[in-house]
């Protein structure tokens, strides 16, 4: 019998949300089904392109917070 | 061979006995994903500088005054600490959606010009700009979801829990969150090109089942 999984449960599965049964289920049906393997991809292309939008801090903004630490370390 | 890394309760362990070091992995490992976070709300470098640093401040005041709860993920807390303090100050300065936006701004240095060449990493940044701009223009709830989940590292239920709604809903935002933003990346050709958006879905596949 061919099992449907919502798109809910595929998002659950893309960040590794599902436990380890069902996230087996999920990858047995990829296996079985394009569509739903067509589905997941497309999940995990939108996934890798907004890494893509990930920014970081000046360096300068990491060392002042390494700094406080340090000083609050000597204060307490 | 990779290197075992300490997981974070290991590092907050060793940070609160006195190991600065630790601190400083730490904060290396979450600073990308909490000023990612703390950026899509604000909108403005400068502002969001000051406010990833009040939020490590209290992650320092906590950890070190011994108040700090295990339960959790540490990168879950770290970042809602940091949702809050944006929204705070979202709501504060009433910012007009688009004012401080600046798509060509060099906070957005995650890429390596070195690597790719400088052409190649200017393209690429300035289409994640877009994108950053096609997130801003989604309805609130489905921002803040899609922000929470992917940038955040929290869980649909931490979500789901921290906004009052079922997890069935949090899930249903991020899923139309997604389908909105393919939309808006459908109406402009640019994400569509093979360098920025490659359309490679076999191979993905794969190595996500094999993973």
């Amino acid at each position: 019998m061919i099992k449907t999984f919502t798109h809910e449960k595929l998002l659950r599965y893309v960040y590794n949300e599902l436990p380890a049964k069902e996230q087996q289920e999920v990858e047995q049906a990829l296996v079985h089904d394009a569509d739903l393997a067509a589905t997941c991809a497309d999940l995990l292309l939108a996934q890798r392109t907004l890494d893509g939008a990930r920014c970081t801090p000046k360096q300068s903004t990491t060392n002042s917070i390494l700094q406080y630490s340090r000083t609050f370390l000597k204060a307490g | 061979m990779e290197t075992m890394q300490p997981s974070d309760s290991a590092l907050i362990s060793l940070y609160i006995a006195g190991q600065e070091e630790a601190f400083a992995q730490l904060l290396e490992r979450h600073k990308a994903r909490v000023f990612t976070t703390i950026m899509l709300i604000v909108r403005d470098e400068d502002v969001a500088e000051d406010l990833l640093q009040d939020t490590f401040i209290k992650a320092i005041h906590t950890m070190k005054g011994g108040r700090y709860n295990e339960e959790g993920k540490f990168s879950s807390w770290i970042c809602r600490i940091a949702h809050n303090l944006a929204i705070d100050c979202f709501r504060r300065e009433k910012r007009s959606p688009l004012l401080n936006l600046d798509t060509t701004s060099h906070a957005f240095n995650s890429l390596s010009l070195a690597e790719e060449g400088a052409e190649a990493a200017l393209t690429r940044e300035e289409t994640h700009a877009r994108l950053r701009e096609l997130i801003q223009e989604l309805p609130a709830a489905q921002k803040e979801v899609l922000i929470m989940r992917h940038y955040g590292d929290m869980s649909f239920q931490e979500i789901a829990d921290a906004t009052g709604v079922s997890i069935n809903t949090a899930l249903g935002r991020m899923r139309y969150a997604l389908i909105n933003l393919r939309k808006k990346m459908a109406a402009q050709p640019v994400f569509y090109d093979q360098n920025v958006y490659p359309r490679e879905a076999t191979p993905v596949r794969v190595q996500r089942i094999a993973g």
